[in-house]
């Protein structure tokens, strides 16, 4: 027991030390801190975009277009009488930068729905997007009345509605939006996926490291190699744990400070993109049991593989069933059971334990499943745990011991039985 | 006679088909340095091994300070350097010393201060806070020899402690091995390098493809030689010489070293015979010296036809 607990220390102040720990530590603070500073400061870059509105039917089009716009964030609109040579000269002010755009209104915008826009950049969407709306609604408008509606009538058809959508968990309905809930998901499994990988593989190194130095020789000879692996497990654990409870401390300033950060990026209010997800304490426990659950499954699995090879390279190669099980679930996750989080194989994978402790933290976070449910992918994780750390531990006690070639899958099972 | 510290009994080890150890039985008795000597894959490591649980015997038993049981068990009065060198690379010196001896059961406090008094005697210690991978092959050799002594065992097995060493570092640690034997440690020591186990070791036991050929004193083991050896040593090259070294009636044996030459005479042949034949023979002479065979010599005496026959067939895992 004291040898095991000095493994573990072992393990966990050497992972603490390394570079790469405090690296990846900043790394996903900064990343996240990105995802709502980036969005703003691309939103405000080079402020709103000026353009002139030329009418040539000589209609009051081209006044309610001017006025449409500047109603909204994105546009400086300046109407310009129509005169000749007037489109050249504004052309011309154009490519001198003093103007962005310039926007060709003509009798035919009613009648036809075609209209110009002319600027040095055409390929900003959300600018488009803006442009076509404004059009569209004061066209539409204008029609109405030729159809002989009422402008009162009109104002009261035109009044905007506004939808939320919040997702239901069990019979209380949730104060996050959908939005919301989905890049929680979609960080969770991004998170479940990167950090049982990432801690798998340093298990998988340090069981290789003993082996190709031959320390082990000496451990072996002084404590059991169950004791050594569990240790060894348990230590990188910890260390995992203590760079989670970084981030999750990271993230949850970042949250309560986001007002700061994205005023700072973005001065107009309303324009953050990104939604802040909330995450609740079920939501926190979750994701720690699995991500726990997870890590300890995958965990024995790479100490296997780390004993059953003697290099770097064939470890490698031995470990790619493992990575593309992983990957599978992280890809499911991601893009087929989000957009059907009830489907039968959506609850049959967040049942399995090998790819339950990806999917089920992400069915939960889109919409918790039954608790029935929840319960049985709990209990398979656990059975889980005790099978596969039986035979792991088995096949490192044997593996780590071995030198030259890589055993095949009848050698491995031998082991099993006979270890 | 005190019980052995350890005892070998019929010890027999396979690896798929090869034999890598058969049927030996060695004992230790306290306070000796024991060296287990063999040609390259005789099975020194393989016996070691078996000693220390890292493998299983297939038949046979291994008993430590008079006891059945798992060597583990004992493992704290018990050190060990393995002949594939290797410390953590990422690790502090003295971290890795501490580890390794709270791995033997030693207490934290206890195994720094240890380490940190060892690495001053063998001139390491303004190396104490650096990484394993800054120091070169033989510090770190020296860094895992302290790790052997730290928990101040009472059996130390050492494989090719030596092996990669300049001769003052050799000499440095060999210092410490006869030190700790004063100091009542038992030694087992495997090594291939003759003139190093004829200086340090009380007994001796030669291995050879997993079969103990000789063992017992050094005295002992010389008894077992037969004939009569002659060291010449010469002024000058081998020249007219070479023609009574060919007479087989004299001389059984030559080793010609260039300088010097060690004869083994032929059955019931005189030494002064020979003596006079090299005089009329006109050779200069700096040396005529009759002397027991190096254990240099037994060995390749007894192993030589061994080994010829090792090479042939399939060389088995391990050494």
């Amino acid at each position: 027991m004291r040898k095991t607990w000095a493994v573990l220390r072992r393990e966990f102040v050497e992972r603490v030390r390394t570079k790469w720990f405090w690296v990846s530590a900043l790394l996903v603070p900064l990343l996240y801190a990105s995802l709502f500073v980036v969005p703003a400061l691309l939103l405000q870059e080079g402020g709103p975009t000026r353009i002139a509105v030329v009418d040539s039917a000589r209609s009051t089009l081209g006044d309610r277009v001017t006025r449409a716009l500047e109603a909204g964030h994105a546009f400086r609109a300046t109407r310009v009488p129509v005169g000749p040579g007037i489109v050249d000269s504004l052309l011309q002010e154009v490519s001198a930068k003093r103007l962005d755009g310039v926007l060709l209104l003509t009798g035919d915008v009613v009648a036809r729905g075609a209209a110009e826009y002319r600027a040095a950049n055409v390929s900003f969407p959300r600018d488009l997007r803006e442009l076509e709306r404004v059009l569209g609604d004061v066209v539409t408008a204008a029609r109405l009345e030729r159809a002989g509606v009422a402008p009162a009538l009109l104002e009261r058809a035109a009044r905007p509605i506004t939808l939320t959508t919040k997702p239901i968990a069990g019979t209380q309905v949730s104060r996050e939006s959908a939005a919301q809930s989905f890049s929680l998901a979609y960080v969770m499994g991004i998170l479940q996926y990167m950090a049982i990988l990432m801690y798998g593989v340093t298990v998988k190194s340090s069981v290789l490291e003993e082996k190709t130095t031959r320390v082990v020789e000496v451990l072996v000879s002084s404590v059991r190699p169950f004791a050594l692996l569990l240790g060894k497990v348990l230590g990188v654990g910890a260390a995992s744990l203590f760079q989670l409870a970084i981030w999750g401390v990271a993230g949850a300033v970042l949250v309560s400070q986001r007002g700061i950060l994205t005023a700072f990026a973005a001065p107009t209010p309303g324009t953050a993109v990104f939604q802040v997800p909330q995450v609740s304490a079920a939501m926190a426990a979750i994701f720690l049991v699995y991500f726990l659950g997870g890590f300890f499954l995958y965990a024995a699995m790479f100490g296997a593989v780390g004993a059953m090879s003697s290099s770097e390279q064939e470890a490698q190669q031995a470990q790619q069933p493992i990575v593309w099980v992983l990957m599978f679930t992280f890809l499911f996750s991601i893009f087929a059971l989000l957009n059907d989080p009830n489907s039968s194989l959506s609850r049959v994978l967040s049942l399995v334990p090998f790819t339950s402790p990806i999917t089920m933290p992400v069915r939960w976070a889109a919409g918790p499943p039954p608790a029935a449910e929840l319960a049985t992918s709990l209990v398979a994780l656990a059975a889980g745990i005790v099978a596969v750390t039986w035979v792991a531990a088995r096949i490192y006690r044997v593996g780590i011991l071995m030198t030259g070639k890589r055993p095949s899958l009848r050698e491995l099972v031998r082991w099993v039985r006979a270890a | 006679m005190t019980a052995p510290i350890l005892e070998l009994d019929h010890v027999t080890k396979r690896f798929a088909g090869t034999i890598a150890v058969d049927d030996l039985s060695l004992a230790l008795r306290p306070g000796v340095i024991y060296g287990l000597l063999g040609p390259n894959g005789a099975g020194k490591t393989t016996t070691i091994r078996m000693i220390l649980d890292i493998l299983l015997p297939d038949a046979g038993s291994v008993r430590l300070f008079g006891r059945d049981g798992l060597a583990r068990e004992h493992s704290a009065r018990v050190g060990y350097l393995p002949e594939e060198r290797g410390l953590y690379r990422k690790m502090r010196v003295v971290d890795v010393l501490v580890f390794l001896a709270e791995m033997r059961g030693l207490e934290r406090r206890t195994a720094r201060a240890r380490a940190l008094e060892w690495l001053d005697r063998l001139g390491l210690a303004a190396w104490a806070g650096r990484r394993v991978d800054e120091l070169s092959k033989g510090m770190q050799q020296k860094v895992q020899f302290i790790s052997t002594w730290l928990h101040e065992p009472a059996l130390v097995i050492l494989d090719e402690p030596f092996a990669g060493l300049d001769p003052v570092n050799a000499q440095a640690l060999k210092d410490v091995v006869l030190e700790r034997r004063h100091g009542g440690a038992t030694v087992l020591l495997s090594t291939h390098i003759m003139e190093q186990a004829e200086k340090l070791c009380d007994q001796l036991c030669i291995i050879a493809r997993g079969r103990k050929l000789v063992d017992g004193t050094l005295a002992d083991i010389r008894r077992t030689a037969t004939g009569q050896h002659v060291t010449i040593g010469f002024d000058g090259a081998v020249g007219a010489a070479a023609r009574v070294f060919a007479d087989r009636r004299l001389v059984a044996r030559v080793d010609d070293y260039g300088q010097y030459a060690e004869l083994e005479l032929a059955p019931g042949a005189d030494p002064q015979e020979l003596l006079r034949l090299l005089v009329e023979s006109g050779a200069r002479l700096a040396r005529f010296q009759l002397m027991e065979p190096s254990l240099h010599k037994i060995f390749l005496d007894l192993v030589g036809p061994e080994t010829a026959a090792d090479a042939r067939g399939a060389s088995g895992p391990g050494a």
